[in-house]
């Protein structure tokens, strides 16, 4: 992988075409102006990021990575037009985990007979009880215990996960999955859990991270 | 056999309304019998947990009236008898979700398939007590040997004569033998001078009823349980077969007796 700096009509131009992922393009970037230093302070740069697309987010913190070698951004240089373009986001902390632009957060403990419905995540700070339930068109992540009824990814979403500090649901259901506890058997553990499809059936294993 | 929709209510609220359908309900399915528990408690659905039956809900009472899934989507088979169903209430919502004239059609709808429709009733005697008793052929008025709860249950008896519904029987809920005996509970008769119907039952107070609620196993299915011997014989006076009342003497009192007769021996 190359990041080459290229004398580019009235600036500099940084090619970040061959990244995948936007931490290692962000990388690249920094190996790349901490081996330049004959570059004036002040130098304008355009950075070519080739067939990719970068939040309003991403962009910033490119323009901050720029701004601590005292350079700053001329534009970027992008060879798709934007609508068509498929996403590019930073890699997820859960691997395969699906990306949802809106998440809402919720600082209280859902109660018997509460029922919160997301368009995309959701977090919920508390528990959810039993009799309650959380629907979500994303994923869920509760910090607290989940006793009672989880629906993530509701609008078809396999890859939806629902991930509790303790997960001791009534019901998980993931898209059009519908999964119970067994009867009789209560395994207690005292670890956060994370339940998603894998090969067409909710699993549920440790969360690590 | 004619397929027979009973009401359990009661007026005020803890008495056992839902314990004594989910004990009654699986002692019929235990005799063979067809049997389809409705749980019309909607917003505070209780019948669900006592059965252990929380987890299998998907669809409720108010999906299936509103035609949100099929009445027998909404049926969930219990885990231990062929011929026992509950129809869960719903959670989310509250009691005006349903209307009385719905729950008459879907009653009438089950009747085809069972032999009992079991309906359990909210506390109180606004819309949800409505509901519950629309399309009811029979009532089962449950009452515990208090003041308070004789005189909701005279209340309840008095709007069930009023909605139709004179064949009202009545189960005597939590009885302690020995208070009777001292005179500090009130005795049986004195409740039936008041109430002035038929007695179907007399359920003792038991500790084993708190230990099969919380676990979701309901009373019936043990043979030690007292008050889940007394269910199993109302619910074969349910079904017509006579069966002798319930003897006050409770077994403490038996190996009291034995005791005595062995110092006598002495």
């Amino acid at each position: 992988m190359s990041t080459a700096f290229k004398q580019a009509s009235g600036g500099m131009l940084i090619d970040l075409k061959a990244y995948n992922t936007f931490s290692q393009m962000k990388k690249g970037l920094e190996k790349k102006l901490t081996s330049v230093t004959e570059l004036p302070i002040g130098s304008k740069v355009s950075i070519d990021i080739g067939k990719k697309i970068l939040s309003n987010k991403q962009v910033r913190e490119l323009e901050d990575t720029l701004l601590d070698f005292g350079m700053h951004l001329d534009g970027l240089m992008s060879g798709r037009m934007p609508d068509l373009e498929e996403d590019f986001y930073e890699d997820p902390l859960i691997e395969g985990m699906s990306h949802y632009d809106d998440t809402a957060l919720i600082c209280q403990h859902i109660r018997s007979g509460q029922k919160k419905f997301v368009q995309g995540n959701v977090v919920v700070l508390g528990d959810i009880n039993p009799g309650a339930e959380v629907v979500a068109g994303g994923n869920i992540l509760v910090m607290g215990s989940l006793r009672g009824l989880a629906h993530a990814g509701v609008f078809g979403d396999e890859g939806a996960i629902i991930a509790a500090y303790r997960l001791i649901p009534t019901q998980l259901r993931i898209a059009t999955h519908i999964t119970r506890p067994p009867d009789g058997e209560r395994n207690v553990v005292d670890y956060p859990e994370i339940a998603r499809i894998r090969e067409g059936r909710v699993i549920i294993e440790k969360l690590k991270i | 056999m004619k397929s027979r929709v009973i009401v359990i209510t009661s007026g005020k609220g803890g008495v056992g309304k839902t314990t004594t359908t989910a004990n009654l309900g699986t002692a019929l399915a235990m005799m063979g019998k067809k049997v389809i528990m409705i749980d019309t408690d909607i917003g505070l659905r209780n019948l669900d947990v006592v059965m252990g039956l929380e987890n299998r809900i998907v669809f409720d009472i108010v999906d299936a009236v509103n035609g949100h899934c099929k009445l027998k989507q909404a049926l969930i088979k219990d885990k231990r008898f062929d011929g026992l169903y509950l129809l869960p209430a719903a959670q989310t919502k509250d009691k005006t979700a349903v209307s009385p004239h719905q729950m008459k059609n879907m009653t009438n709808e089950l009747r085809k398939d069972f032999d009992f429709i079991l309906v359990d009733c909210p506390a109180g005697i606004e819309q949800g007590f409505k509901n519950a008793i629309a399309g009811a052929d029979k009532a089962v008025v449950v009452a515990t040997p208090e003041v308070s709860s004789v005189r909701d249950a005279d209340r309840i008896i008095g709007l069930l004569e009023a909605a139709g519904l004179t064949e009202t029987k009545l189960i005597i809920n939590r009885i302690r033998s020995k208070m009777v005996k001292r005179g500090d509970m009130m005795d049986i008769s004195d409740i039936i001078d008041i109430l002035a119907i038929e007695l179907l039952g007399v359920v003792p107070e038991d500790e084993a009823i708190v230990v099969s609620t919380n676990r979701g196993e309901p009373a019936v299915l043990e043979n030690v349980s007292r008050a889940g011997a007394a269910y199993r014989r109302i619910a074969r006076r349910l079904t017509g077969e006579e069966v002798p009342m319930y003897s006050l003497d409770d077994p403490e009192n038996i190996m009291d007796k034995f005791k005595k007769m062995l110092k006598l021996a002495r």
